[in-house]
């Protein structure tokens, strides 16, 4: 009998479940903050230049992600 | 044609991931690394782009690149003036927040030229590399911008002690205020990381993003990269953008709010002093109403 060794690089699963996990999160998060700016535009149309500015809470969200991103690297 | 090198060099075995800057050589003991050389770089060339935009500013509002330039250093300036409650403050912080924006957007950049990255190599590593893809550069970006804004709320505030006061809403001596105010200023101290992680990972990322997809594009590669070539220009200006207002918003929060306090007790100061001259003007006004009544 032929004796098969086969390897499996368990750091492909571990990689795609950092990407997955990771990203709900920010998903979530972005998807808040784009529908309520959407609802406060819709109440106060004037005031959308204004609240335009609160959409720069997106990059403070989109850095989780991109810390899950970057660890994919680390992993070996 | 050299524009297809970067998108054909990695179309043979995979595109090399480089997270960190790789040392070049070392000059007297110091690592010189490929970030160092492209980032002294291209400091040189904002700094010839400037004097020349500089030479050929006139009244008149002028068209092309000049006119760009002009135009985002007063988009910058009105930014900052407009984040402070008093905006002669503010402009006394203009040309950090000038320079830091247009060091940035120029780096972040620097990363979509062809040289970057597989195909242009030497020593098995690549020679150039974008600063702000490295995270001792951002870190050190980071450090002195909280820096900056520790020094002026401090002064704009009159005094350390005032300045640490406002971190507790009442109090320091009860418990509960004063675990509160800790974790206010621990909470403080994260910005130094978050700043420079969101620039620095924004870039890396961007990076890797376009060197991947033309690496599946194969021989389309420049059509594969191109969205993401059109992307990153955008993604760049905004990172710059953001790193700018962060901190003009930090430091402004921090200098506002001293400023209120400092003029909150000057109104408190004139509240009294009009309490005291009604107290005086009282006796007759209340003698007036007893003798009406």
């Amino acid at each position: 009998m032929i004796a098969v060794t086969e390897t499996i690089n368990t750091a492909i699963i571990g990689k795609g479940l950092m990407i997955g996990g990771g990203f709900i999160g920010p998903g979530v998060g972005i998807g808040l903050i784009g529908g309520n700016y959407l609802q406060a535009v819709g109440r106060n149309p004037e005031a959308a230049k204004f609240l335009g500015q609160a959409l720069i809470f997106v990059a403070i969200v989109e850095l989780f992600g991109l810390l899950a991103f970057a660890s994919i690297f680390i992993v070996k | 044609m050299i524009i297809l090198s970067r998108l054909f060099a990695a179309s043979s075995s995979g595109p090399t991931v480089f997270v960190a800057p790789s040392q070049l050589t070392r000059i007297f003991g110091w690592p010189i690394t490929n970030s160092e050389v492209y980032g002294w770089g291209i400091i040189l060339l904002i700094i010839v782009t400037f004097l020349i935009v500089a030479r050929k500013v006139k009244l008149h509002p002028a068209r092309g690149f000049v006119g760009l330039v002009e135009e985002g250093v007063n988009f910058i300036i009105r930014l900052v003036e407009s984040s402070f409650s008093n905006p002669k403050v503010g402009r006394k912080y203009v040309p950090y927040f000038v320079t830091l924006f247009f060091f940035i957007l120029f780096n972040n950049w620097s990363e979509l030229t062809p040289l970057i990255g597989d195909a242009f190599k030497g020593g098995g590593s690549p020679l150039l590399r974008p600063w702000t893809a490295d995270l001792n550069a951002t870190l050190a970006m980071g450090l002195i911008t909280m820096g900056l804004v520790y020094y002026a709320s401090v002064k704009e505030s009159g005094g350390l002690r005032i300045y640490l006061r406002h971190f507790f809403v009442g109090n320091p001596k009860n418990p509960l205020y004063l675990v509160i105010g800790m974790l206010e200023m621990l909470t403080d101290l994260t910005r130094v990381i978050s700043l420079s992680l969101r620039l620095y990972l924004n870039v890396t990322i961007g990076m890797i993003v376009i060197d991947v997809f033309a690496y599946l594009g194969h021989v389309l590669a420049p059509i594969s990269a191109l969205p993401f070539y059109l992307i990153e220009i955008f993604i760049c200006m905004l990172q710059a953008y953001i790193f700018t207002i962060l901190s003009v918003m930090y430091l402004a929060v921090a200098v506002n709010h001293a400023q209120d306090h400092n003029d909150l007790a000057h109104a408190e100061e004139d509240l009294t002093g009009q309490e005291q001259t009604g107290k005086i003007g009282a006796e007759p006004a209340g003698a007036a109403s007893s003798g009406g009544a």
